[in-house]
This record gives structure tokens, sequence and C-alpha cells, in this order.
């Protein structure tokens, strides 16, 4: 295998993307409804509830939800338009074959072939190079049924070490943070705690765009009268309404952070009792933030020492206090770090295991909970097992029914499997809901990697940029096509309904994969009728584990609107609040301070590479947009990435709004048109990530990792910008609300 | 927890632009109501991007007296028994764009290819049957927001206004502003928006 | 107008009690009756009457039985001509009425003006060409029933009226003669094919009506959003239609099929439906084939209004609407009851839709602490 079979233009003239778009006039409101099937909105981790209307084995549209609890109908414009990803002309219904002479590279083949070559090339590769030398990567865009399935694939029926996933790139610092310090990797509180709080302490968190109807919680605590604080470096639209914004330079929040914690030490906003009676080591990670003053904090991370102290009275005095964080203090190589500085602050003033206190992430898959929790993580097992425990290992081992010498160790993160593809030493790869060329840092690193393996499978329902590297596609299941649970951002498992088949001859994940075990000899260990078949194994799994999902069953998940894990017991009601009576999940049921010592980014600005590169999100695409850049509405709200920039900067550039510039990195370079905007520090740029090739923000970010977490460090790039050619006129609200969806 | 069989004579529509995060779930999910048929009849603007991320979210206001209806030259307006008006005749309207120009909230659309003028009708196949309009069923952050007098005064804060001074004109509106204290809304030309945000990067500008 | 007093909480309840209707011309003003509409409809009643007693060859060609047609239509143009004189004397339709026919007669723009005449009556009478950008089947059935009763139409009235009628021109009888008034036209085989299409123009008629009638009748059956939206007034022509249609069928069917059993019952029950149908134009939906060629007026409007320049919003700059429309529209605003000047003799109407939503915006986040 190697590059793409043919050019991209040739590529996306067959495959895409393709806009799905409402056709105009011809949209048909005397369709016939054949029903309506309840379930979740496939982008992002709030899983926001919504009925799809569906007319002959079509999704035909939406309708709001609003018996589902947490959003009550409430959607963001992704959830609105997710129906137009059904019955999509890209829409991918057969094996594919590379064959660079067939139109757009690829020919069909039957799954018999398909699913033959891709058994005997795994076993070939196994044994010219090692079990090891082909990995599996996978996505949390899967449900918790397919997460675990993956994970026991891998580790049974492949039989490699080498199994990581998407999530790795998304909340796997907090997660190790969570662990580290509580004991358990879930959010504290259910959202519903929001309203009820003080204050509101969002660190790193785009709420409007990445998490839109978390935003309603928080204005209602604003409503309550609760004080909101908001730390980044651009003021998004949620954070324009801060009572203290802190407008932080990127990689700095640590600096902020332990300012913070110093301060309230000094000033003794602690909660005494509550360290005393439920924490440990609260004395190492007050000495680790003593140099932390406010002049050094304002100094590094460029917020006025005001402010910090501001924001740091707010959250000592008062009572109760939430802090949200997510992705911007997260996507770090101290991103660990930061999440531990976070959960410092909240076991420092006693904000925790009580209505309207803790410290959360905002998970940002769809399952990134539940995924992480289940097995496609490299270093655990189900029920948020330690890989590494002997113990968890026998556990598993006797579940599955094997030896626990058969399951292999802990193996490599998604990007050091990459890196690995790239030295040569891994040579097959299958990967499924995960497309690393947009995702994944440094693109063209990627890209290079992706041509030198061996042979590489794909599982997707649209030929995402990676698949275009592979050597067989397999046509999987959309959301809609396959039933199964989730877990929220919240820690509630709840049900996703299939309202539809695969078209064609497309099928269920779950199916091929056990077809794959199948032909790979491990047959016994795969034998499911039903996707719940999955999810009781899947229970059995998780009892005992911290992620204990044994009490939770279907029937429950869609009688109670969603069952909150931990749940040991059948019958147990769930566990909305984590934490009560300050009980914590290590085995002396107290939370541990971890010190969190100041330290730079990989790579800061220097004279060469003058300016802080920041990247995130827009509210109208998710992740690496292989759906959301087919839907004509949410490609039109915001069709291209810009680079914003503040106007100070522009002028010394010479550039004004809508300019063509070139962004370079040590990585490579890519233009974009500028948008100038006084809402981004003069210092910094922001690209949004969503898109492929050369409008790929990852051509300039970095391979360098959280050596904990293994989470690359997307938020912080040192690059270089300058006037380019030409000019494009951005898109006006004018021509947008014209445009609506005709 | 009410989420259906609302009066559209009685219910309440309120607007807080404070609230708006400029997601536009409004504007995509507008044009999936059966009487909007995939166009899109809601407003949302922003209010100056290089300076504020600040948007504007307006439907309809269904005025009492509506201006866009006493200037159409075709009678192609009409307002229905619960005060909702209505979007243009299609048999009637002449395309004149007098509506468009007119409104004082700026709502009205002229959608060329139609020939005519289309308008936000609060989603009348819902509303009529007690469900909540498209706009303010997804909205995120609550800041279009419908439902029951008492619901409004369990869930939210602030005072409902219905009464704007646009000049010499007052206009009363079936759909209310959320505000802090009672009094009409008094508009003012000339005003420019600022950054509630003073100075958010500390740059002592 | 309606009341346009203070105060912050609008009575709720009030709404209900509210159940207007706009502006709805003879509606608006029941008790008073419109001079001018009497007058204008009063000469067209005596120029129909003249046209029929002329072209009838002094009533030499009426035909009697047609008699309570002759009294629909009379009706019918008398009452159609009166809404539509109360229809143009309000503001800003005398206001429109009178732009269209300055800027269609515009000097120097006449020749042009004629050409593009022409190019509108296709396009927007004929062919309707809008309808076809809202939906293709909605255009479909809105030319079936538009050609269906322009084809009625043209053979109804000059019947009716004395004005046509045929006489057999040979002994055999096969041979007609069709006659304008006293005059001779052609002659055509009554059995030939052009003789089957002469006799049966009313039956063709017929049948393009109730294809159109169908399809909108499936639509408003099946469509959510025109289900939500519709009235009793909605069906009212279409059943109206249908009925003309279906008993003019009955007629042909009573007479070839039937030996003529119940011919005399369905003759008057067609008439009743016709007469029904004609007397509805003026109150109904159907009003609209006299309002909606009004647009024509507006694309010359549009086009004269374009040369008097942009104007310019006040608040963004930026050119929104012509410079004649808007003054227009200030000349027309206080007729029908509004006032949107300010103190400082700025005009609101001076600032651009979006800028009005701007400024809307701005002042109602100044009234929630700030936030914004």
């Amino acid at each position: 295998m190697a590059m793409t079979p043919v050019t991209e233009e040739q590529l996306i003239a067959t495959y895409g993307p393709n806009l799905n778009r409402t056709p105009p006039g011809g949209w048909d409101a005397g369709i016939e409804i054949d029903k309506v099937v309840d379930t979740h909105c496939c982008f992002c981790g709030q899983q926001c509830g919504i009925k799809l209307k569906v007319s002959g084995n079509k999704v035909v549209g939406f309708e709001p939800r609003y018996d589902f609890p947490f959003n009550e109908g409430k959607l963001c414009p992704k959830g609105v338009k997710r129906y137009l990803q059904g019955s999509h002309p890209d829409r991918l219904t057969e094996p594919l074959a590379r064959d660079e002479s067939a139109v757009g590279g690829f020919r069909k083949i039957n799954w018999e072939t398909a699913l033959d070559r891709t058994a005997s090339e795994i076993k070939r590769i196994q044994a010219e190079h090692g079990a090891d030398s082909f990995a599996v990567l996978s996505g949390v865009s899967l449900t918790n049924e397919k997460s675990y399935l993956m994970g026991k694939f891998a580790r049974v029926a492949v039989g490699t070490a080498n199994l990581d996933y998407n999530g790795r790139l998304c909340m796997v610092s907090a997660g190790a943070a969570g662990k580290k310090a509580l004991g358990v990797d879930r959010a504290a509180n259910p959202w519903s705690d929001i309203p009820l709080t003080d204050v509101v302490f969002v660190a790193g968190a785009n709420i409007a765009e990445c998490a839109p109807i978390t935003t309603s919680y928080i204005w209602r605590a604003r409503d309550n009268g609760a004080k909101l604080i908001y730390m980044d470096p651009r003021v998004t639209p949620a954070a324009r309404t801060a009572d203290v914004f802190l407008g932080v330079r990127p990689g700095t929040d640590l600096a902020v952070l332990s300012a913070m914690f110093n301060l309230i030490i000094e000033r003794d906003w602690l909660d005494h009792d509550f360290i005393d009676n439920h924490t440990n080591g609260f004395e190492e990670a007050a000495a680790a933030v003593s140099g932390a003053t406010l002049d050094w904090a304002a100094r590094v991370s460029g917020v006025p020492a005001s402010r910090i102290e501001e924001a740091a009275e707010i959250w000592g005095t008062s009572a109760t206090g939430m802090l949200l964080h997510a992705r911007g203090i997260e996507h770090h190589t101290k991103g660990v770090d930061n999440v531990l500085a976070c959960i410092n602050l909240g076991l420092a003033t006693g904000k925790y295991g009580k209505p309207g206190s803790g410290v959360s992430t905002i998970t940002g898959q769809g399952n990134g909970q539940g995924g992480r929790e289940h097995g496609h993580k490299c270093d655990q097992l189900p029920g948020n097992r330690n890989i590494e425990n002997p113990d968890d290992r026998a556990f598993i081992a006797d579940v599955w029914g094997i030896e626990e010498s058969q399951l292999p160790g802990k193996g490599l993160t998604a990007q050091e499997i990459m890196n690995e593809i790239h030295a040569g030493r891994i040579k097959g790869l299958l990967s499924i809901c995960f497309n690393p060329l947009v995702s994944l840092p440094d693109a063209n690193f990627t890209r290079e990697a992706l041509g030198k393996l061996d042979y590489y499978v794909n599982i997707d329902f649209f030929l995402s940029e990676t698949a275009q590297h592979a050597d067989v596609v397999l046509p999987g299941s959309l959301h809609e096509e396959d039933e199964g649970t989730v877990t929220t951002l919240e820690g509630r498992v709840v049900k996703i309904n299939a309202a539809v088949s695969p078209p064609g001859n497309a099928r269920r994940d779950w199916e091929i994969i056990c077809d794959i075990a199948d032909r790979l000899g491990a047959k016994q260990y795969f034998d499911y009728e039903t996707t719940e078949d999955i999810f009781n194994e899947l229970r059995r799994a998780s009892r005992g584990g911290t992620a204990d999902y044994y009490g939770i069953t279907w029937d429950r998940v869609v009688k109670e609107q969603g069952v909150f894990w931990p749940a040991p017991e059948i019958g147990h009601p769930g566990t909305p609040r984590l934490y009560e009576g300050g009980k914590f999940f290590h085995p002396d049921g107290r939370a541990k301070f971890i010190p969190t010592p100041w330290r730079e980014s990989a790579e800061v600005p220097d004279s060469d590479y003058p300016l802080y590169l920041t990247t995130g999100r827009v509210v109208s695409q998710y992740l690496s947009g292989t759906q959301t850049r087919r839907i004509g509405a949410l490609v039109d709200q915001y069709p291209e990435p810009l680079c914003e920039m503040h106007p100070l900067l522009a002028t010394n550039l010479g550039v004004t709004d809508g300019d063509i510039v070139r962004i370079t990195s040590r990585r490579g370079t890519m233009v974009a048109p500028a948008k100038v905007v006084e809402t981004i520090r003069p210092d910094t740029v922001f690209i949004p990530y969503h898109w492929p090739s050369d409008k790929s923000a990852n051509l300039l970010t970095q391979r360098a990792i959280d050596p904990i977490s293994g989470i690359p460090e997307y938020k912080v790039s040192a690059v270089k910008v300058a006037k380019g050619t030409g000019r494009r006129d951005l898109l006006d609200d004018r021509d947008l609300t014209l445009q609506g969806d005709q | 927890m009410i989420q259906s069989g609302y009066d559209p004579a009685t219910a309440v529509f309120a607007i807080d632009q404070s609230r708006c995060i400029g997601c536009r779930a409004c504007v995509a999910a507008c044009a999936e109501c059966d009487t909007h048929r995939g166009v899109s009849l809601i407003q949302l603007d922003t209010i100056d991007r290089a300076i504020s991320t600040q948007t504007v979210p307006l439907v309809c206001m269904h005025c009492e007296d509506p201006t866009c209806a006493e200037v159409c030259p075709a009678d192609a307006i009409k307002q229905n028994e619960s005060g909702v008006v209505q979007s243009s005749l299609k048999p009637r309207c002449i395309g004149c764009s007098n509506c468009v120009y007119a409104c004082p909230f700026g709502i009205p659309k002229y959608v060329a290819s139609f020939d005519q003028m289309m308008k936000c009708d609060m989603c009348y196949d819902r509303t009529s049957e007690g469900l909540k309009p498209m706009c303010a069923s997804v909205c995120p952050s609550e800041a279009l927001w419908y439902g029951s007098d008492e619901e409004f005064s369990a869930k939210r804060t602030g005072t409902l206004v219905r009464n704007w001074q646009f000049g010499r004109q007052t206009v009363r509106t079936k759909v209310a502003a959320v505000v802090s204290e009672p009094g009409p809304v008094m508009i003012t030309i000339g005003e420019k928006p600022t950054q509630w945000q003073d100075d958010p990067f500390g740059l002592g500008r | 107008m309606g009341d346009k007093g203070q105060g912050d909480q609008l009575p709720l309840g009030s709404w209900v009690l509210r159940a207007r209707v706009l502006s709805m011309g003879i509606a608006s003003t029941p008790s008073r009756v419109d001079r001018r509409g009497v007058v204008v409809g009063s000469i067209l009643v005596v120029l129909v009457l003249i046209g029929v007693y002329i072209g009838s060859s002094g009533l030499q060609w009426f035909d009697p039985a047609l008699a309570p047609y002759l009294f629909g239509t009379v009706l019918a143009v008398f009452a159609t001509a009166y809404r539509y004189i109360v229809w143009l004397r309000r503001p800003p339709t005398a206001m429109l009425n009178s732009r269209g026919w300055e800027a269609m007669r515009a000097k120097g723009r006449r020749g042009s003006n004629a050409v593009g005449l022409v190019g509108k009556l296709v396009n927007n009478i004929l062919l309707q060409r809008f309808i076809a950008g809202r939906s293709k089947v909605r255009w479909v059935a809105h030319q079936l029933l538009f050609w269906g009763c322009v084809l009625a139409a043209l053979v109804t009235f000059p019947l009716t009226f004395g004005w046509l009628h045929f006489e057999s021109a040979d002994e055999s009888g096969r041979l007609y003669e069709a006659f304008l008034g006293p005059f001779a036209t052609i002659q055509f085989d009554s059995r030939g094919f052009f003789g089957f299409m002469v006799f049966h123009l009313l039956n063709i008629a017929a049948f393009l009506v109730i294809a159109g009638v169908a399809i909108f009748l499936i639509r408003r059956m099946r469509d959510r959003g025109a289900i939500a939206l519709e009235r009793a007034s909605d069906f009212a022509p279409l059943v109206g239609l249908f009925a003309v249609s279906i008993t003019g069928l009955m007629l042909t069917a009573s007479s070839l099929w039937m030996g003529g059993q119940f011919y005399a019952f369905i003759t008057n029950l067609h008439a009743l439906t016709v007469i029904l149908g004609l007397l509805y134009i003026p109150f109904g939906k159907l009003f609209h084939i006299f309002q909606r060629p009004a647009n024509i007026g507006v694309s010359f409007y549009k086009e004269a209004a374009e040369a008097t320049g942009e104007q310019t919003c006040i608040q963004c700059g930026e050119g929104f609407a012509s410079v004649l429309q808007m003054e227009d529209l200030k000349a027309v605003l206080p007729a029908v009851g509004f006032d949107y000047s300010f103190e400082s003799g700025e005009h609101y109407q001076d600032v651009c839709p979006k800028c009005r939503r701007r400024v809307v915006g701005l002042a109602q986040v100044a009234r929630v602490g700030g936030f914004g």
C-alpha cells in the first residue's frame, strides 16, 4: 500500500464530501412518517435526546424530544441537521478494495473476499513481524457495546497490545487526573447541579460552540445569582458575559490555577475540615504552588493580577462552586497537571460531594465517557480496570473465558501507534470510527505514516480522508442504524435506538467485527445474537470495577431516561452525584492532592515563530468533519477554516478582515482567510481543525504528548503569520439567512 | 414539566438577547417546520463581530397593530385569532417589499425565487397544536423561550416587556423581551456596540 | 388603527378577544358605503348591459335561458368593481397604483416598458413562473386551473352575452356556422374534429379544472403545513370550481348517454353553481385574480425606483432600498396611523432592516444589566 490510489480530486469526485441539503422548493411537508424513533444525537458527549422521523427506511427529519431531561428538546445546529447524514449520496454501501485503475480508486468486492483477505493479512503480518505489529485504532462515536467489543476483539481475536482510540485526542487528560486524584474518571455531578451553584468557573471550554446545551444550565445558574468566571485565550460567545474573564496566554492556565490555589492558602479560604477528613497530600501540593505569586502568574499568563485575585476570592469564598473544564486545559503536554490543579482548587475549598459543587470535565465525543471505560483504551480493561493490575486481568480473562496469560499488556497510545507505523515497526492497521489524517497533529507526518502500512483495513460509513489510504474499506453502520447504549458527559447511560437498517450491503459494525474474529479463529468468544447480548457481557465485565454497570439494564435505561453509573447491583438507583459525604474512590476513601509544579509547553513562540497558535472547534462542525462536512446547512454556516486574530496583530501584519494569510509552523504551512476580531489575545491566532488536506490546522500542530495521558498538545504551537495573496469576502449574516437551507 | 398543550393565544414567547450564543440552531430548525418548508425565516445577526461575539436572534414580534400589514398594498398579511401575524398569503402577495422596509424589527424577508414575502408565523403548524415553535424548542441557551406564564415565573428571572418605543411610535407586541425592570424598551439610533468585557486581555486600551 | 396606549404588561387574554381581520377593505368598514365604488360598479354594469345589447344585435341573439347567468355576471361585476375601488383607496395601494402607472408611462421609457410589459404578462400572468419557484406540482395545478377557467370564460361569457351563436348552414344539419354578433365567421363540420373540439370546449375546460382541483386538494389533505394553516375559505374556491365543472360535465353526460334524463334539473344545478361562483369572486380567495396583476405595476415601480438611487442606512451607511420606495413608505405610514420619527428629526425608517434588528438587540441588552 502506498499513498492514495488516485488523486484527491478523483476521490472527492466519487466519494465526496458532497453536500446533502433540504431540496429547494421540494421540501415535502406531506411525506408519510412511518415512525418516530426516540434516540440521541450522534454529535458530542452531551448526547441530547432527539426524535428521528422515519419514512421507508430513511431518516427524513427530526422532532424535538421534550421528555428527555438533559436537554428537554434543545439541540444545536448539528443536532437539527443530523438527519441529513442518512440517505446521503456519499454513503458507502459495498465493501471496497483499493484499485488504481478503478474510477475513484476503489472497486467493489464482496464481503467474503473482503473479510477473508483481512483475516489472512492480519495473520500474515503477525506471523512475520510479531503479534503487536498489527494495530487497532477505534473511536468513541461508537456505542458502549461496540467499544467493549473492539477492546475484546483486539486483545482476544487479534491478540495485539497495540489498541487505542481517538478519545486519546480528547478526554484522556481529565480521565488520568481523575483517577490519580479521586480514584475514578467521571463528572462529579449531574448537570442539574449547575443551576444550584454559587460560582461557575469555566476553564478552557468553549461551551457555546462545543457543548451548546450546557449554556442553558450556566444561564440558569446566573439567573439564580451565580458568578461566572471564564478562562480562555478568546472571549467565546458564552464568555462574553463573565463576571471575571481570565484571557490567558495559551499553555499558561497552570500558572493562573496555581496562583489561585496559592492565594486561597494565603488568605485561608480553605475548607480545613474537608482537607483533614477527606484528603491526603495537601502539604506537598501547597508547597508546589508556594512560589506562584499573583505577579508571577500575571507575567506568565498575561492575565492582570487583579483578575486572578478576584477569581480566587470568588472561588475561595463561595460556599458552593462548579469548575467545568474541557480541551482548552487538557490538550497540553501538561494536560493532566492542569486538570489536577483544578481538582486541587476543588479539594482545597471542599467543593465536592454536595449539591452545586464539583470539578468536572465536559466530555467532547459522542461516547467519550462510556467509550473510555470499557476497553479500547490501550491501558484499560472494561469497568475502568487497569490492564497492568493482575487482579483486574484475571477477572476479565475469566469473563472472556481465556487464560490471563493470553491477555496482551499495555499497548501504545494513538499518537505513539502512528509514530511506530511511521517508523515501520507497526505494519498493519484496522481502524474504525477514527479519521487520524484530519484529527492527529502534524498531518504531513500522519500522511507519510499511512503510506507505509503493509495492510490497512478501514471500517466506516463514508470514505473518510484516512480511509482513502486503505487497502480494503468495509461499509459499517451509522449511529441510527444500530442500537446500543452511550454514556453521556454526566455519566448517564442512555439508549440509542435503531431508526433504520444499514442500506445496501452495509452492515452493523459489531457483526463485521464478529465475522473477522470468526476468521481469526476466535468464534467462540464472539458468539452474540443481539447487541443486547454484548451489553449484558459488558455488565458482567464491569462488575466490581469503578465504572460498574452491573445494575444497569437496557430496560432500566429506557424506563428511567438513563441511569448514572456506578450501579453495582440490580435495583441500585444509580449515582448521579459522586463523592457524597466526601467519599472518594481510592481504597482509603480519601482524595489525593497531587503537586503540580509549573512547566512550560513543549513549544513556545520565539523570534522565528513569534505567535501562539491554538486550535479548536466551531459549533456547526464535529471533530474531523467526516459527517458534518457532508451536510449543506452546516457547511454553509462555517464553510472553511478562518484564522482569527486581534486587530493589533492584523495591523502589524498589514492584514484586514478577509485577507488570505499564510500560517507557518516548524511542521508545515497553510493558508486561510483572516478573521480580525477583538475577542482573541493579540499574541495568539486561532484556527478550527475540522478540515482535511491543505485546510487542515493539524498541518501546523505538533506531536508532543502529555507523558501521562498521551494527549497531543493541540492548544499550543509556535507559528509565524504573513499576509498571503488574495482575499475572501467572508460570509455575512445577510447571505446566511437568505441562503437558509435553499 | 409541561412540554405541550400550550394555548397559542396565551403562551409566552420571550426573547433574551443577552443569553444568545449565536449557534444558529434556531436558524437551522426554523427551516424544519412544516409551514416553512426548508426556508428559514428567523433572523439572527451579529452586532459587530469585529468587536464582540454578541448576536441578536429575532422572530416576528407579532405586533398588536402590525405595521407590515398596514403598509401592505395587497392585504396579504393577516393576523389570526391568537394574535399571530402570519406570513403573506401566497395568492395575494405582489412582492413589493413594503413590509420588509416598514417593519420596525426588520423581520420580513422577500424571497426572490418565490417573488413573495415570507416571515415567521410562530410555526403555526406546531403552536396551533399546542407545541412549541421550532426555534424556541431547540434554542440551547433559552434566549428564545416559549411556555406558559407560570412556567416563566417558575423557571426564569426578569420582567417580560411587550412595549417598544421607536421615536414617537409605540409598538405593542405579542412576543416579549426579557429585561430587568418594567418599562418600555426605548429604541435609539446611533448606538454603537461595545465589548461587555472591559478590556478582556488587559491591554490597557 | 387599534389603540396605541402605554403600559408594559399586555393582558394576554386580550389576544383572544382580538379576533380581528386587518385591513380587509370592505370588512374593516362595514357600515360606510364607498360612493366611488358604487359609481364605478354601476358604470361597469351599464357598460356590460350596453355591450350585451349591441353585441347581440338588439337582444336578437340573446338566449333568455342564459339570463340567470347574465344576472350573476352583472352582480359579480358590480361587487368586484366595488371591492377593487375600495382596495385601491387604501393608502399603500393607492400609492403603489399611481406609482405603477407613472412608472409604466414614464416618458422615454414607454418603448422599453411596452416590450417589458409583454414579457411580464407572459411570465407573471400567463405562465406564472413565480409559482414554479415554490413548487413544481403547485405550478402545474395552478396552470391547469388557470387555463381551464380562461377557456371556460372565453366560451361562456360570449355565449351568455349573445355575442356568439351557432347556426346550422346546410340541409343535413352537419355543417355549422359560428356568428360573432351579426357577423358570420367560420363554417365547420359539427361531426368533424374541429366541431367536436368546439362543442366540447367547456368539457375540456372542466377536465383541466378538475385535474387542478384534485392536485390542490390532495396537497391540502397531506401537506402538514397547509393543513395547519388552512381555513374553510381555502376549500371554498376549490369546492366551487369542482361543482361548476362536474355539473357542466353532467349536462354533457345527460345529453350524450342518458337521453336527456335529469337535463333540466342539472341545468338548474349548474346555473346555480356558476352564479354562486361568480358571486364568490369579489368576496373570497379568488379576488387575487384581480389583485395579483398589480405585481406588474410593482415590477415597473421597482425598475423606476432603482433609478432614484439607493437609500443609505443612517446607522451603517450601506444602501438597502430605493430612495423612491422609502420616501413613498414614509408618506404612507402616517396615512395608516404610524409615526416613526424621532425628536432629533431622524426617521427610524432610514435605518436598514439589519440595523433595526441590531438596535432592537442593543436596546434590550441595555436593559438586562448590561449583559451582551
